[in-house]
C-alpha cells in the first residue's frame, strides 16, 4: 500500500513578508490638487459621481482641496487608485497617486 | 427663476438646453479643441491632457493612458454630436460637463493661469472664455446634481 505524501510544508520561511511585499501592501492614495478656475460645485459633483460619496463628504473634500491646496480623496489598492485617477483626469481635475509612507 | 437658466431638468428626466447660437458655437469649439488635442501632439493643449498620474514615473502605464485618452475623446465627440440638440440625456449632460471642464483646465494651464494673481492679470479675451466656461459648468453641475 502506497504511503500518503506529507501535505504540509516543513518550513515557515514564506510566512515572513519580504520588504518588497510590505512595500506593495502599503496603500496608494489618490490626491486631487487645487486650481484657481474650476467651480467648487463642479468638484463636488465629480467626487459624488466617481466615488459615490454623499454630498457632505464630497463637499468636505472639496473644501480641503480649496483651503489646503490638495486632498487625499481615496486610499487603497494601486490598480483601483490608478483607475480613479484616470477617471478624475477624464473629468478634468488634476489628480495624482502616491504610495503612503 | 428657471427663465434665466441655461440647463433645465424636465419632468421626463431630459435636460433642456437653452443655449443660443453663440453659446452652442462656443461649446462646439471647445469640444472640437479637446478632440483635436487628444489626437494631435502639436496641439497647444496636448501636453495638458497627458500629465502623468504617478509623478514618480516619467510616463504612465500605457493602458491607463489609453483609457484616459479614449474616454476624454469619446466624451468630447459626444458633445460635438449633441451640441445642436434641444434636449440631452444624463449621459450626454455628463459628457458636456467633463469636456467643458477638461477645456477649462487645459485653457487655464496653457495660459499659465495657475494662481488667483495670474488669473487677475489675464487678458480680456482669455477671461471672457474662462468665465463663459465657468458659467456653463456651474449651471450644468446644478442641473446634474
Amino acid at each position: 500500500m502506497a504511503s500518503v505524501q506529507p501535505l504540509r510544508r516543513t518550513t515557515t520561511e514564506s510566512d515572513t513578508i519580504s520588504e518588497e511585499e510590505t512595500q506593495t501592501l502599503r496603500p496608494w492614495s489618490v490626491i486631487v490638487w487645487d486650481d484657481p478656475v474650476t467651480p467648487m460645485s463642479v468638484v463636488v459633483i465629480i467626487f459624488r459621481k466617481i466615488f459615490g460619496y454623499p454630498n457632505a463628504k464630497a463637499t468636505k473634500l472639496m473644501m480641503t482641496v480649496h483651503h489646503e491646496g490638495k486632498a487625499i480623496v481615496w486610499s487603497g489598492e494601486r490598480e483601483r487608485a490608478e483607475t480613479y485617477c484616470v477617471k478624475l483626469h477624464v473629468a478634468g481635475l488634476q489628480a495624482t497617486i502616491e504610495q503612503d509612507n | 427663476m428657471s427663465k434665466n437658466r441655461i440647463f433645465i431638468r424636465r419632468r421626463d428626466g431630459r435636460i433642456e438646453v437653452r443655449l443660443n447660437e453663440h453659446g452652442r458655437n462656443l461649446v462646439r469649439q471647445f469640444a472640437e479643441d479637446v478632440v483635436a488635442a487628444e489626437n494631435d501632439i502639436d496641439h497647444a493643449w496636448h501636453r495638458q491632457l497627458q500629465a502623468p498620474i504617478d509623478p514618480s514615473r516619467d510616463i504612465d502605464d500605457p493602458v491607463s493612458m489609453l483609457a484616459r485618452q479614449k474616454s476624454t475623446a469619446s466624451n468630447a465627440e459626444l458633445v460635438v454630436l449633441s451640441v445642436d440638440e434641444e434636449f440631452i440625456n444624463d449621459g450626454e449632460g455628463w459628457a458636456w460637463l467633463m469636456t467643458l471642464q477638461v477645456a477649462l483646465r487645459s485653457l487655464a494651464l496653457n495660459e499659465g493661469l495657475l494662481s488667483e494673481d495670474a488669473l487677475a492679470k489675464a487678458d480680456e479675451g482669455t477671461l471672457v472664455e474662462v468665465h463663459s466656461l465657468q458659467q456653463l459648468l456651474f449651471e450644468l453641475a446644478e442641473c446634474l446634481s
